[in-house]
Formats: structure tokens, C-alpha cells, sequence
């Protein structure tokens, strides 16, 4: 009896561990790694030390560091709000864009692009504004329609849709700054800065807490609201609490680095495949795996080897996550039960 | 954990169609009650009535002397504890993890189950004969298996009152008494026991009493040697039989006459 609960808990801080020393390892590489290439002694004088080579100190400190900083956070996010999102929705093919929040904050950012004597931060501003309004807007109209999830999925894709199309509109018109717009929609971490992190971490950690605290209650929630109701938990407040929360936190990261694919929806599958659908195990370690992934693929992008300048980090995650992927879901799909 | 359930005249209607009409129920403590009734008769949105996962248009369910609307989520999840038809979900879990569910209500840990959880949810999966399923996953079981591991959620939440929408659907002769043998003998621990059945022989057995309900209104009450009648079955389900109670084996016996079938229906599916 004892021995079962005791094992979980074992597994899991073994699980967190071995992922979390994958991330360290990964974390240093990527601050080591660029133009300049730094030995971690290097790196670790600069971080300490107000007197080291002034380059390598404003590269690791002023750019290095928070861009990676910022992509782990985005992974983190995107890795639980995932997990959370299709909990929510019952539904293993959601991911936290499912909302219509994605085309929202693009067609967002494509408008602070397009329109003339804007300051810096419109772009994310707007990117936010869009992804949140699209959010509300979806969760508005599954309300008026009252069809359970699959009303709330069916409303998310129209909403989604229908910016899409503005912003198919919006990316004709916008002739020579389509390129910039196109190359938001990849997601890049190019720009990170402090401010973006210390923004998003304020956000986004909340949201991820009480996203972690309530996991047990999530695992509940996949039996349906009205079954969790009748085990005594708050479902109905649970439901649009989490929702929301986790959405924002997406929005927020989402609106500094653009949209960033496949890590919501694959990682936590990739977790499930390996360890079973307890949340409480799932969405932390979808949250580990989210960041090693995109920090991986950072590094690929910002490579000085690599051959294609500015290449999109979301297709780099999906490059190195989708045969992973396809491995697990071969190996292990039959345990899926989808 | 002693409670008695009263339904006091309760309507559901879904449209203009009235699922039911001014029913009422009433089972003390210690007592199995039987719900029976043909298909789309009501039983089911009885149950999720009781259970508040719809409220009904007018009327009132009374639990241990107060209206059920009046209790939070987790005050009531304490009191009555319901297995309902239920939506396959989409990821896999096993079987004791669903079953730990229902320990929820009790439960004082957020994040980790108590010891005690899981000695409950060993309980309940050993009373219902089922601990070779608890390791096994719930999506591959069969309806029968997946039943019980739903009963014994059920019972893992320890509540004074009991419903349970066809608790032995799908499972064998042997199972279908295991089951019933378990909830009459948490009825006579003085449990409220309310459950739903297809089985009226069973249902006469193990229930000191039976409602019948028939188009969302209840057609006979009482004890069902006195209810369970051939006029009866003619009446509700439009199904001539014989019944009989066989005191040597303290058992009602009902055998169906076959019901004419009509060539001519079903000869355009040959």
C-alpha cells in the first residue's frame, strides 16, 4: 500500500531529475554556443565577474542568456498548457491554439506591422490584444452554444478561421512587409529580451502553479465535468479557471516570439506515450519536454554552421520532435487508446 | 452515513417532450430500491437527476432532509455517489486510477492520494472480485469489466446514498449476482441503495421494493411480489408472461410468451 504511493512519487522526482540535468546540459550548451563560441569557463567569468571581456560579457548577459531564458519559458508553457488544454477538452488532437488565440495574435502582429509609425512594442501588444480577444471570443460563443467540448473546439476553429482569412487579407495587401510578417508567424527568439522574459515569467508562472497544484483534480476532469462534479471539485469554475490561465500564459510567450508549433500538442503525447495519462506526471514533464525541445532547436537556428540563415524555429522543433515522435508512437501508439 | 432520499415531484422536459412527470420516490436508509421500466422510460434521467447533473423544471429531491440543491459540490459528493453512463475519454488510464477518483470527495491531499485512498480503492475493487483488473488498462476491458471498475468508483466514495444506472449490464450470470449479493449487503450496513434495472427478477430478488416507471411516470410502487404481475408486464412492457413466484427457491420466475414476429417487417432486411 504504502509501497505504491511511494514508488510514484519516486518515479516521478527520477523523471523530473534526469530531464532537468537533459535541460541544464542543454541550457549551458546553448549560452556556450554562436558566433562567438565561449568555454563555460568563459561563460560562467562573464556571469560573475563585472571585469571580464566586455563582448562575451554583453553577448552572454545581454543576449544570450535571456533568449534562451525566454525559449525555455515558451516551452515550458506551451508543454504544460498543452497538456492542460487537452485534459480540458477531452480531446487528444487540442493544443493550446485550439482557442483560435494562434490567428488571432498573428493577425494581430500583422496589423502593428502594417500600419506606419508604430513604436517597437506594438507588435506584441497587438499580438496579445488579438490572441486574447480571439480567446474570449471563442469561449463567448461555446458558451451561447452550449455543446460541451466539442462545441468549445467547433467555436475555437471558427473564430480561428475567420482571422485567418483577415489575415490572408491583411498579408495581400501588405506587399513588402509581407516578409516580416511571415517571418513572425514562424516564431523566432532572435529578439528575446530581459523585458520580454521578465514579462511573460509574470504572466506565465501563475498560470503554471495553479495549472501544477490543480493536476489531480485535471485527472478528474478527463472523466467529464458533470462526472468531476459529482466527485466534489468546483468543475465548472476548475474548467474556465484553467482554461484561461493556461491560454494566457501561452498568449503572453506566444506574443513575444511568435507562433510556435507542435510543442503544445506533441509534447505532452510524448510523455503520455512513455509514462500513461496521470497529470500529475504529464505536465511537468511536458514542461521539461517542450523546453528541451525548443532550446535544442534554438540552438540549431542560431548555429553559425547552419546553413540557412533566420530558419524558422518552429519547423526545427518539428524536424527533431516529429521522427521522436513517430519512434514513440510506433513503439508505444497501441497503449494510445485513441 | 444513515440518509434517506426522497423525490418529491419532480418534471424534466427536453423540448416539448416530457422525459418525466411528477415523479415520486422515496427510499430510507437500509433500503434497496429497483427502478424498472422499459427503454426511454426515464430511469436514466431520474438518476441524473438525484445525482444533479440536470435540474428538474419543478419539484424537489430531498436528501437526508435537505433539498439537494442546496449542498456545494463537495458537501453532496460526500452524501450521494452515482454511476452514470459515461463518455470514453480519449486517453488511456488504468483501472485503478478511475477508481481512486472516487476517493476524491474524502480525500484531504491535493496532489497525492492518501494511503488510505488506496486502501479503499483496494476494497472496492476486491469486494466487486475484480483486483486482477487494477493494474490493466480501462480502455481495454470488456463492457462488463469496465462496469464493475465503475461500481467500484462508486463505492470507493463511501456515501450514504447509492445510485447505480444499471449496475449489472453486461456482465455474466455469476457477476450479475456478485454485484447485486454486494449492494444488498451494503443496503443492510444501512446504505441507500437506488438502482436502475433491465433484470425484474433480479430487481425482486434483492429489493425490498420496485417502481415502475413508464413514460416518464411511475405506474406501480410497492413490494415486488405484490407489484410484479403478468397485468403488469402486459401493460408496460406489452409483453404476455407468466410469472411466478417459486417458494421452494425463493425466486420469481418469469417466462416470457414469444411475441409474434412479423414476417412481412422483417423480410426487407433478408
Amino acid at each position: 500500500m504504502h509501497q505504491q504511493s511511494a514508488n510514484k512519487r519516486l518515479r516521478l522526482a527520477l523523471y523530473v531529475a534526469t530531464l532537468s540535468i537533459f535541460f541544464c546540459v542543454a541550457f549551458m550548451v546553448s549560452i556556450m554556443m554562436g558566433t562567438l563560441q565561449l568555454s563555460p569557463s568563459a561563460v560562467f567569468e562573464s556571469i560573475v565577474n563585472p571585469q571580464s571581456d566586455p563582448v562575451a560579457r554583453s553577448i552572454v548577459l545581454g543576449y544570450r542568456i535571456p533568449r534562451v531564458l525566454f525559449a525555455s519559458l515558451t516551452g515550458f508553457v506551451l508543454g504544460i498548457s498543452g497538456g492542460v488544454i487537452q485534459t480540458l477538452t477531452r480531446n487528444p488532437l487540442a493544443d493550446p491554439y485550439i482557442t483560435g488565440m494562434s490567428s488571432g495574435a498573428a493577425l494581430g502582429a500583422a496589423v502593428a506591422f502594417v500600419v506606419p509609425f508604430l513604436p517597437y512594442f506594438a507588435v506584441p501588444a497587438m499580438a496579445f490584444l488579438g490572441g486574447v480577444s480571439m480567446l474570449l471570443l471563442s469561449i463567448f460563443l461555446a458558451k451561447k452554444a452550449g455543446a460541451g467540448s466539442i462545441g468549445f473546439i467547433l467555436a475555437g476553429i471558427a473564430v480561428g478561421t475567420f482571422a485567418s482569412a483577415i489575415l490572408m487579407v491583411v498579408l495581400a495587401i501588405s506587399s513588402e512587409k509581407a516578409h516580416g510578417i511571415l517571418y513572425w508567424l514562424f516564431g523566432s527568439f532572435s529578439t528575446s529580451t530581459w523585458g520580454d522574459f521578465q514579462i511573460a515569467f509574470a504572466v506565465s508562472m501563475p498560470a503554471l502553479i495553479f495549472a501544477l497544484y490543480r493536476a489531480r483534480d485535471l485527472n478528474i476532469l478527463l472523466l467529464g465535468e458533470e462526472h468531476a462534479a459529482q466527485l466534489g471539485i468546483d468543475s465548472r469554475r476548475l474548467w474556465i479557471l484553467l482554461l484561461l490561465s493556461s491560454s494566457l500564459a501561452v498568449s503572453v510567450c506566444v506574443s513575444f516570439c511568435g507562433i510556435i508549433g507542435f510543442i503544445g500538442l506533441v509534447a505532452p503525447h510524448m510523455v503520455r506515450l512513455v509514462i500513461g495519462s496521470d497529470n500529475r506526471f504529464v505536465l511537468p514533464l511536458a514542461g521539461f519536454t517542450g523546453s528541451l525541445l525548443i532550446v535544442i532547436a534554438d540552438n540549431i537556428v542560431r548555429n553559425p554552421l547552419n546553413p540557412i540563415a533566420e530558419m524558422p524555429v518552429g519547423s526545427v522543433t518539428s524536424m527533431i520532435g516529429v521522427p521522436f515522435f513517430v519512434y514513440l508512437l510506433i513503439k508505444k501508439g497501441k497503449s494510445f487508446g485513441m | 452515513m444513515a440518509c434517506n432520499l426522497v423525490v418529491d415531484g419532480i418534471k424534466v422536459e427536453l423540448g416539448s417532450c416530457k422525459i418525466l412527470d411528477n415523479v415520486e420516490i422515496s427510499v430510507g436508509s437500509g433500503e434497496m430500491l429497483a427502478i424498472i421500466g422499459p427503454n426511454g422510460s426515464g430511469k436514466t434521467t431520474l438518476l441524473r437527476c438525484i445525482s444533479r447533473a440536470i435540474s428538474p423544471a419543478s419539484g424537489e429531491i430531498i436528501v437526508c432532509g435537505r433539498p439537494a440543491r442546496e449542498y456545494s459540490n463537495r458537501e453532496y459528493s460526500k452524501t450521494v455517489s452515482a454511476m452514470l453512463p459515461q463518455w470514453p475519454s480519449g486517453f488511456s488510464m488504468k483501472s485503478y486510477e478511475i477508481v481512486l477518483m472516487g476517493c476524491r470527495n474524502q480525500s484531504s491531499g491535493v496532489w497525492w492520494e492518501g494511503d488510505q485512498e488506496l486502501e479503499v480503492t483496494r476494497a472496492a475493487l476486491g469486494v466487486l472480485n475484480a483486483m486482477d483488473l487494477y493494474e490493466r488498462d480501462f480502455d481495454t476491458l470488456s463492457s462488463g469489466e469496465q462496469r464493475k471498475v465503475l461500481i467500484a468508483k462508486s463505492l470507493a466514495q463511501r456515501t450514504g446514498i447509492i445510485l447505480l444506472d444499471e449496475p449489472v449490464a453486461y456482465l455474466d450470470m455469476k457477476h450479475k449476482l456478485e454485484v447485486m449479493t454486494v449492494l444488498r449487503a451494503l443496503a443492510d450496513m444501512g446504505k441507500t441503495v437506488l438502482v436502475t434495472l433491465h433484470e425484474i427478477d433480479l430487481a425482486s430478488k434483492y429489493c425490498e421494493n420496485v417502481v415502475v416507471l413508464s413514460q416518464g411516470r411511475v405506474v406501480a410502487a410497492g413490494k415486488p411480489r405484490e407489484v410484479i404481475t403478468s397485468e403488469l408486464l402486459s401493460s408496460v412492457y406489452g409483453v404476455d408472461a407468466l410469472v411466478k413466484w417459486d417458494e421452494e427457491i425463493d425466486y420469481p420466475v418469469i417466462v416470457p410468451k414469444t411475441r409474434r414476429i412479423l414476417k412481412g417487417a422483417v423480410s426487407c432486411l433478408m
